[in-house]
């Protein structure tokens, strides 16, 4: 049975029962402030434009408030008074079979979660929070994209996403660490493994050891050059956690779990996050409240870190290296959701010659559709690609040669992009980016470089 | 008109019981306490979405939307101005015909209207639209401008205060709760996005 059919024949199978389990489950995602945003709705359709799958399908059923209105719907009908009396006057209805069919679609079909529209509603509601409870609701009641789930369930079953194996993983920092020693000239170079009390765990996600070794070297190249006291983890190394795209908290802490362990294992002061937008936002505010515990470490991301090198005089960079036109595509979980903004705007400022912001930019930014786990559902892929046009769109404007992209996920969607619409680009990571630019001098030793430490 | 104006009143009371009710039930569903430390201000999220975030520019959706703004905008401030000038009534002051009072009435009811107008003219706003928008939309718009009748005219108060009940009578039941659930709304957003550091957001 393929993937498709699978979720079919599961939304054909639901029974009552499954039904009122998922009502129980909705409920029980629901807090105050999810209450309030699902009666705050005026339905002034102002948001339309802030969504990129409405600005590239022009549906009805893309329109942000119509997919809240999906969820809003069945919280009238069974929460409150007006929508049990009158349903058909404030457009309550039940959570039956077409609904979950509604939800299904709505939030996992025509959403990645981006939450452009939570800051353009015009009435503050925080809309993609709601889709996410709905989407943990489908989850949790069995209703996720199969391809989706298997991410998550290879996290849990191998320690990563892709399912490397520990020895695949050593094998290939060994070699990334041989190339780099060539590369820059030392031999000295290292990537420390398990370093016990190292000050820094960098934690990598799985498409660079399988796919971009070149992005991981570039950051070991940068740590190499700022002298750090860092190491990564043997076992426990994932940055990625998918359970931010199924919205469940059981799978989101299970998965972050490996991280906080691998902390508590090595004694490392500080927890970085390379280049990943979700995984950053899944390790820095959502891990705490799955796991309903605040770490005992400081949680960063390498854009952060690069820039207190660049802060602190310990990373020396020469712009004329890279004089092609260069712009930043902002992910929306490290910008939107992660209140991480101008780190990565300071390091491309220093490194590149001709940088150019896309319009709109930062927390306005527009999503490159690859987020919310799209590109692990393969029966979206469509729209994926076609509301993808919207960022295709917006660095064609700048003329930029260079796109950089602090996350993999998206950069894996700017590459498809690239092909779907011809763009001509280059796709990097901003490390990559950072070790081009570095001006080789000997890298200050660990007693030379003085970093408070957070923890 | 005693009769009405005593109407008037229990209704006005009745919706704000009902609304408090309903604020309340909200809440008893819960704050969750957050565990992750802040990297920005709750606080200061929370005054940005009630300040500057609340400005034309601060959004694209009403940045490149202005008429609807401006129509939204002119909608709101007579509701108020409304509101305000019948809580006068009912306390028996009288005011004098003003532009002061006359203009944002005016100016209401028209947006109001421009608002009707916009939602049923647009195939994507009436897809989107239940019976509640027509009707919140219709007694609210009435109701502003029966104010500016009654300010014109006193033979308009019977009208006023009638309307004025059907309208408080309907307020807890549709979308017109947004009176409360906006700033409960906009508060939850300001403290979640406050705390990340994304609002108040630089352009």
């Amino acid at each position: 049975m393929s993937e498709i059919d699978a979720l079919e024949a599961r939304l054909a199978a639901l029974t009552d029962e499954d039904l009122s389990r998922g009502l129980d489950l909705f409920r029980a995602k629901l807090g105050g402030a999810e209450a309030a945003y699902l009666q705050t709705c005026v339905r002034c359709g102002l948001c339309a434009d802030a969504c990129h799958y409405h600005r590239t399908d022009g549906e009805l059923a893309s329109i942000p408030a119509h997919k809240l209105a999906q969820v809003a719907a069945v919280f009238r009908a069974h929460y409150t008074a007006a929508g049990r009396l009158a349903p058909g006057l404030t457009g309550a209805r039940r959570f039956d079979r077409d609904m979950v069919r509604a939800w299904v679609d709505a939030v996992f079909g025509r959403c990645s979660l981006c939450g452009r529209c939570s800051l353009n509603c015009t009435t503050g509601i925080h809309i993609s929070a709601v889709l996410r409870a709905a989407r943990g609701t489908l989850t949790e009641m069995g209703l996720i994209p199969p391809d989706l789930l298997q991410v998550v369930a290879t996290s849990l079953e191998t320690g990563n996403n892709m399912g490397i194996s520990r020895e695949d993983w050593l094998e290939t920092v060994q070699w990334i660490e041989e190339e780099m020693q060539q590369d820059v000239g030392d031999p000295a170079a290292r990537i420390p493994v398990d370093k016990q009390g190292a000050r820094v765990l960098f934690t990598v996600n799985p498409r660079e050891p399988k796919f971009f070794p070149l992005c991981l070297q570039a950051s070991a190249t940068v740590f190499h050059a700022a002298g750090e006291d860092w190491t990564v983890a043997s076992e426990g190394w994932d940055l990625t956690n998918y359970g931010l795209f199924s919205a469940s908290p059981a799978h989101g802490g299970a998965i972050a779990a490996n991280l906080m362990a691998s902390m508590d294992r090595l004694g490392c002061g500080t927890l970085v996050i390379g280049e990943c937008g979700h995984g950053f936002a899944a390790a820095r505010w959502e891990a705490a409240e799955w796991l309903q515990k605040r770490p005992g470490f400081r949680i960063v991301s390498f854009l952060e870190l690069m820039e207190e090198y660049f802060q602190q005089g310990r990373l020396h960079v020469d712009p004329a290296k890279i004089t092609e036109r260069a712009t930043l595509h902002d992910p929306c979980n490290t910008v939107r959701h992660g209140g991480i903004v101008e780190p990565q705007r300071a390091i491309l400022r220093r490194c590149l010659a001709d940088f150019v912001e896309m319009t709109p930019n930062r927390a306005e930014n527009f999503c490159c559709g690859g987020g919310g786990g799209q590109l692990s559902m393969s029966r979206y892929r469509q729209k994926r690609l076609q509301s993808g046009g919207v960022k295709a769109e917006q660095i064609r404007r700048t003329g930029a040669r260079l796109v950089v992209a602090p996350c993999h996920n998206c950069i894996d969607q700017l590459m498809e992009l690239n092909r779907e619409y011809k763009l001509g680009v280059v796709i990097k990571t901003v490390a990559e980016v950072v070790a081009e630019a570095l001006v080789r001098t000997t890298a200050p030793s660990r007693e030379e470089s003085h970093v408070p430490d957070a923890r | 008109m005693e009769a009405l104006r005593i109407g008037v009143g229990i209704c006005g009371l009745g919706a704000v019981v009902a609304l408090a009710v309903q604020a309340a039930r909200a809440s008893a569903f819960g704050i969750r306490p957050l565990h992750a430390p802040a990297a920005g201000s709750a606080t200061r999220g929370v005054l940005y979405a009630f300040g500057p975030g609340m400005s034309p520019l601060a959004k694209e959706s009403t940045r490149t939307h202005p008429w609807a703004y401006a129509l939204g905008v002119a909608y709101h401030l007579g509701v108020f101005a409304a509101f305000g000038y019948l809580l006068l009534l009912l306390l028996g002051v009288d005011v004098a015909p003003t532009a002061a009072l006359g203009v944002p009435l005016l100016a209401g009811a028209l947006g109001g209207l421009g608002l009707f107008v916009r939602r049923y003219a647009s195939a994507p706003l009436r897809g989107l639209s239940v019976p509640d928008d027509a009707i919140a939309n219709l007694l609210t718009t009435g109701f502003v401008a029966l104010a500016a009748a009654r300010l014109r005219s006193p033979a308009a108060e019977p009208a006023l205060l009638a309307a004025a009940m059907l309208l408080l009578c309907y307020v807890p039941l549709g979308k017109i709760r947004h009176c409360v659930f906006f700033f409960l709304s906009r508060r939850h957003l300001g403290r979640h996005f406050g705390r990340r550091g994304t609002f108040p957001v630089r352009h």
